[in-house]
């Protein structure tokens, strides 16, 4: 808005110099739904540079893996860790990025109202992590099925020798997942479906009219959207926390040998809203930096979402410190083999440098209220933190993945076989590096993420048009005693 | 006061094929240590007390049974988990391998009880009182010790501390296998068992009787286990507490039929 | 969302100084009763500390921690829903907590005193309990062991309990203000020194403003911290089978604003039929409170799962048994397995229930059975969590146990809420339990918004 009269205050706002309420007012534009679904198929420089770079990155993640699969094969599950890790660290990305447009809705904070779109086109990407995770399920060892002379090839699951191999229940998640998501995106978008049908044509005309055309913005029609989103939210929300306990227990827990950890799934899941909020941060700066959003989506979320990243990050953390405290102070040979393994041994130097990205550089960029304001604060931090993460997964699902071989996961007779552990841990793994099919899977990760957001961008503006009109007439600013402040409506 | 110029490491071995559970050991250590009586309220309150208990399993099914005896008492880890959660450093470990616990400073947050694997931490619920001519027994060289605080097992720290002035400081000579048998340092529970099934001595001494099942057992740890040539191993193991007490596995003539655990 | 009407400024004051100002008739005969409680639980202690452990409670060789640090961990619990209300709902601008902020935070302080009376009173010689706590040798050479967390303990609860005491009298002070100008004789002495020569000026405002959203973003660490630490007492054993859980310290946080967010909402309750604060407590607030307890509550229950889930996990059997103890029926003594049955429904599944439609979460009946029952439940989740895993230590099932309370225990610990609440309404005696600035702040912010054509509240924001 630099330089240019506010609609509704008349006060000249700045991007870096005036940081009075008008920095929170939702932008009123009577052309908005024009202006949005012209901008959006016109597209722009920045997304052109996502599709190419993502495009070139998802052609070399699908090199690296054909060329994986050709040298070595399903037969030995370490070979796949890196895998698990690319798929994990984009199924943990995206399924908790329509959460934050879910979560801020129920706490109707009015300033998710420019993300919640940017939130849910990811939900497209739940449809690839359909596919991502067939490779992952092959790969992942069969858990092995007790018999009465207890000598199977066992290990610990959470299904507790009851399945031999989950993968029909996990991809039965998986499926459930995306169609959830989806049904979230449609809902949310189509009212915007609805405005912009006329304003479009060809292909995306017919899409509109089938996906919207009955939206006539009837009273009931709102109620049912609304209520639709609120139970949708709610039990996507369960589902994902319930998809990724079961994802990182069976792939990464279950798979180091005495690793029993209950404090991982609550962790896992800290974990991934902190992504999902980093990466819609990102998204929505380079959108309102570059992708000519600028109008659309104002300070106010960065400002707001980035103490919510901050909690997050420090949750991240409490986390982390909980399960080492714990162990540490346990002492227990496993847990100490266990802690080396993760920490100290193997992996040192990929645990200190996730530790700086997910921690120590963002946690002074998030407190520091000269950055957050400034609007590239948050993202900035949203950055590290995501390399970070891409770190943590990379730590804990390539480590797990390469913690024993294939014929070792024989511990039915804990503990006293787990007590076998240091002499099978220690000796066996050090750290795995990657190959160069293992770069390029990880690569690949980053890419089939950008290639779907801008196929998302191109069926749908990345602005959810109705929230941004709503938020505009809930809130005017007015003056109370001699200061000038923005009013809130705070509708039931 | 240990001697400086003898450190000594103190371990215990018990051979649970010679040990019939005739728990003159307990009766031994109760005198030595002036443990309280366990009279039936005690047991009724569950408060009954001792240092070194025999538990007792039995194995298969009635009438096909055997009995298992297991005599318990303080593993002195070396890895202590009763250690590091007293606040008022009433536990600590000394230099010779000892878990030491000293009554004085012991509030009686019983936090050590809850931390110790082994179970072999008392509370001391009530009182200690005997009847009035049995006054006259007690050692004179242990504490009795009030109501209100945790004890155990010392090892019979009060018999070596004896031997460490009346040999070393005196002769100027370690205090050996045959010296601490000699002189009647063993621990009393040592001293009173009749089959020899608990063994006890210092790691220091290169030929301490006990040496060999320690060396055997600490060359194969853990997962070693089967790679051991003596019948050695520790309790619980797995909790790398690393007693100073070892077990010596039963070998049995004429196993029952069924099999079976405890 | 506001529903209540904008006070005048003189009616506020007299009606939330009413207690203050007029006693009840029913004040003094409700404090002596909880008085005389308290006089008897401290006569028993008395005699429990002159007596011994073992006269007063059920403890055994086995199972020495019961009853005692169950209600210890309880109270610190309840002392999670200060800060909870006041500095997260203040740092989120959450509209709803104001007239509930001061009730909670002197909840937490109240609280905190009483849990801290527990595990002093439970150790075998409490006389000698400042060698425990007090960084201070005694020209013995020895200091506090800080490696344990029982000296964790103590930092951590005084540093709350300190944080939380200058957060509510910083939070006081422009009401102590209030009460100076109303009040004559000794008390205005009183109130004169506390209000600190508070005027109402712009500046002392912007102190005060600054002080307590500077208090709130720093008490959240100590906040995390306390019951970290409380359940980490726990963590830490690896001996006992069910207790050394990595989730410990999340989930202890979760609980404890469980309980303790529903301990508040049935105080809030209770100060609401008792004084006639219709307009100050009002449905919307219990009704808001309740829609965060949902969330609380589910939160809650997904750590359970997950600690129930890894404890059977493992598969190692010393664990297992200690599970099969909780969860399945057996020929012990004590049946814990329905035990557990009534603690998840009366913690989890009626409450929720009771709280979903928006109706119940109205009704100030169905909301206080509900709050209760949360917290009966969360008592019994402490007990049901620290007693099993000792009665059933390790494999040497030669020594597993059980434990019965006895008589002094329990009224103890009964007497440990009849303590909180006369503290409560001594408090409330002497300074306003709804803070009247903050409520006056709240009337100044609403506001109404027209749209189309509806006429909508809306507040000003804050900051």
């Amino acid at each position: 808005m630099a330089g240019e009269a506010h609609p509704q205050t008349g006060h000249e706002t700045h991007e870096h110099g005036h940081f009075g309420p008008e920095m929170w007012v939702i932008p009123e534009r009577s052309g908005l739904v024009a202006e949005v679904t012209e901008k959006s198929q016109a597209g722009s420089g920045l997304l052109r540079v996502v599709f190419i770079t993502g495009g070139v990155l998802t052609v070399l993640g699908i090199v690296g893996f054909v060329l994986k699969l050709a040298t070595a094969g399903f037969s030995d599950h370490r070979a796949w860790g890196f895998y698990v890790a690319a798929f994990a660290f984009v199924f943990t990305l995206t399924a908790s990025a329509p959460l934050a447009a879910c979560a801020f809705r129920f706490t109707k904070s009015h300033w998710r109202r420019p993300l919640s779109r940017i939130a849910e086109i990811f939900s497209l990407v739940s449809l690839v992590n359909i596919l991502l995770f067939i490779p992952a399920l092959i790969a992942l060892p069969d858990i092995g099925v007790m018999t009465d002379s207890g000598e199977a090839m066992v290990r610990r699951s959470i299904w507790f020798q009851e399945l031999n191999n989950p993968a029909g229940w996990l991809m039965a998640a998986m499926v459930g997942l995306a169609f959830c998501s989806l049904a979230i995106l449609w809902l949310s978008a189509m009212p915007d479906m609805a405005q912009s049908r006329g304003l479009v044509s060809g292909f995306k005309a017919s899409f509109y009219q089938r996906l919207a055309g009955g939206w006539y913005g009837t009273k009931r029609q709102w109620q049912i959207q609304k209520a639709g989103l609120a139970i949708l939210g709610a039990f996507y929300f369960m589902l994902v926390v319930f998809v990724q306990f079961l994802i990182v227990s069976d792939f990464a827990m279950a798979m180091i040998p005495g690793w029993k950890d209950s404090i991982l799934p609550p962790f896992y899941t800290v974990i991934s809203f902190q992504s999902g909020l980093a990466l819609i941060l990102v998204a929505a700066y380079a959108l309102r930096r570059w992708g000519g959003y600028r109008e659309y989506i104002g300070q106010a979320p960065f400002w707001s979402a980035s103490k919510v990243l901050l909690g997050l990050t420090l949750l991240h953390t409490y986390h982390l410190f909980a399960f080492f405290i714990t162990y540490w102070y346990g002492r227990l040979e496993v847990e100490q083999a266990i802690l080396n393994y993760l920490m100290f041994d193997a992996y040192i130097g990929i645990f200190w440098a996730q530790l700086f990205f997910t921690f120590f550089i963002p946690f002074p960029i998030l407190v520091s209220n000269h950055a957050r304001r400034q609007g590239w604060g948050a993202p900035l931090a949203a950055v590290f933190i995501l390399v970070g993460l891409m770190l943590w997964h990379v730590r804990i699902f390539a480590a797990a993945f390469a913690a024993a071989p294939a014929d070792l996961h024989g511990l039915y007779f804990l503990p006293s076989e787990a007590f076998a552990l240091p002499a099978l841990l220690l000796p066996a793994p050090a750290a795995t590096f990657p190959d160069l099919w293992d770069i390029f899977m990880l690569l690949g990760g980053v890419g089939i993420v950008l290639l779907m957001f801008r196929v998302g961008t191109m069926l749908l503006p990345p602005l959810s048009m109705w929230e941004v009109k709503e938020g505009s007439m809930y809130q005017r600013v007015d003056t109370l005693i001699r200061g000038r402040y923005l009013v809130l409506a705070k509708p039931e | 006061m240990p001697n400086a110029e003898f450190m000594h490491k103190w371990g215990m071995v018990v051979d649970l094929d010679k040990c019939t559970g005739c728990q003159a050991c307990v009766i031994a250590c109760q005198a030595e240590n002036n443990i309280p009586i366990n009279t039936k309220d005690y047991f009724l309150q569950k408060r009954a007390y001792e240092w070194i208990r025999i538990e007792r399993y039995w194995e298969g099914e009635y009438p096909n049974t055997k009995a298992r005896f297991m005599p318990i008492l303080c593993q002195h880890c070396e890895n202590a988990p009763c250690e590091p959660v007293c606040p008022v450093y009433a536990t600590y470990h000394n230099e010779e391998g000892l878990n030491v616990q000293v009554y004085n400073r012991c509030v009686g947050t019983r936090y050590c009880i809850n931390n110790c694997p082994y179970q072999v931490r008392m509370f001391n619920f009530w009182h200690p009182n005997w009847p009035a001519r049995l006054e006259n027994q007690l050692n004179p060289d242990v504490t009795v010790r009030t109501r209100g605080i945790t004890e155990k097992c010392t090892f019979c720290v009060q018999r070596l501390r004896r031997g460490e002035i009346e040999v070393e400081a005196r002769g100027g000579q370690r205090l050996t296998d045959e010296r601490i048998t000699g002189g009647n340092y063993d621990p009393a529970c040592v001293q009173a068992c009749p089959t020899n099934a608990l063994m006890f001595g210092d790691l220091v001494d290169d030929n301490a009787a006990i040496k060999p099942y320690f060396d055997d057992v600490n060359a194969n740890p853990g997962h070693g286990e089967h790679d051991r040539v003596t019948r050695g191993y520790r309790l619980l193991e797995e909790m790398n507490t690393r007693p100073s007490v070892i077990y010596l596995k039963k070998v049995d003539q004429y196993p029952l039929a069924s099999g079976g655990g405890h | 969302m506001q529903e209540g009407k904008v006070l005048p400024a003189a009616q506020i004051n007299r009606d939330l100084l009413r207690p203050i100002l007029e006693t009840p008739r029913w004040y003094w005969p409700v404090v002596s009763l909880l008085g005389m409680i308290v006089l008897a639980a401290a006569v028993v202690v008395g005699i429990m500390i002159d007596q011994g452990l073992g006269w007063a409670t059920g403890l055994n060789y086995k199972v020495v921690w019961g009853f005692f640090i169950t209600n210890f961990v309880f109270w610190i619990g309840i002392s999670h829903a200060g800060v909870m209300l006041s500095a997260i709902l203040r740092l989120a601008k959450a509209e709803w907590r104001r007239p509930a902020t001061r009730a909670a935070e002197v909840l937490t302080i109240f609280s905190l005193m009483t849990a801290m009376i527990m595990p002093i009173i439970h150790t075998g010689r409490p006389w000698r309990i400042l060698y425990w706590a007090f960084p201070y040798d005694f020209a013995r050479g020895v200091w506090p062991n800080i490696r344990t967390p029982l000296v964790w303990d103590p930092s951590a609860i005084l540093t709350y309990l300190t944080s939380s005491t200058l957060f509510v009298i910083i939070a006081l002070v422009p009401d102590f203000a209030v009460l100076r100008d109303r009040t004559t004789g000794w008390p205005k002495i009183v109130y004169t020194m506390l209000a600190m020569g508070w005027e109402g000026n712009p500046r002392q405002w912007k102190l005060q403003i600054i002080a307590g959203v500077l208090l709130s973003a720093l008490i959240l660490p100590v906040f995390v911290s306390v019951h970290s630490i409380v359940s980490w007492d726990f963590g830490m054993a690896v001996a006992i089978k069910s207790w050394h859980s990595t989730v410990f310290a999340p989930y202890f946080v979760v609980g404890a604003v469980h309980s303790g967010v529903s301990a508040v909402v049935f105080a809030m309750i209770l100060l609401r039929w008792a004084y006639g604060w219709q307009d100050y407590i009002r449905h919307e607030h219990i009704d808001a409170l309740g829609r965060l307890l949902i969330v609380v509550a589910t939160g809650w229950f997904y750590f359970l799962v997950m600690e129930i889930i890894f404890g059977i996990y493992g598969l190692e059997g010393d664990e297992l048994a200690v599970r099969a103890l909780q969860f399945l029926p057996g020929d012990h003594g004590v049946a814990y397995n329905v035990w557990m049955i009534i603690f998840v429904g009366i913690t989890y599944f009626l409450p929720v229930i009771l709280w979903l439609p928006r109706a119940w979460r109205r009704n100030l009946w169905i909301m206080s059975t509900a709050c209760i029952s949360v917290n009966i439940g969360m008592w019994l989740e402490r007990y049901l969590l620290f007693v099993p895993g000792q009665a059933n230590k390790q494999f040497q099932t030669f020594t597993w146990n059980d434990y019965l309370p006895q008589w002094p225990e329990a009224l103890i610990v009964g007497a440990t809420f009849a303590f909180v609440s006369m503290l409560m309404l001594l408090f409330s005696r002497a300074f306003p339990l709804v803070p009247l600035y903050d409520i006056k702040e709240g009337d100044i912010l609403k506001t109404e918004m027209q749209i189309g054509r509806r006429t909508v509240p809306a507040t000003f924001r804050e900051d």
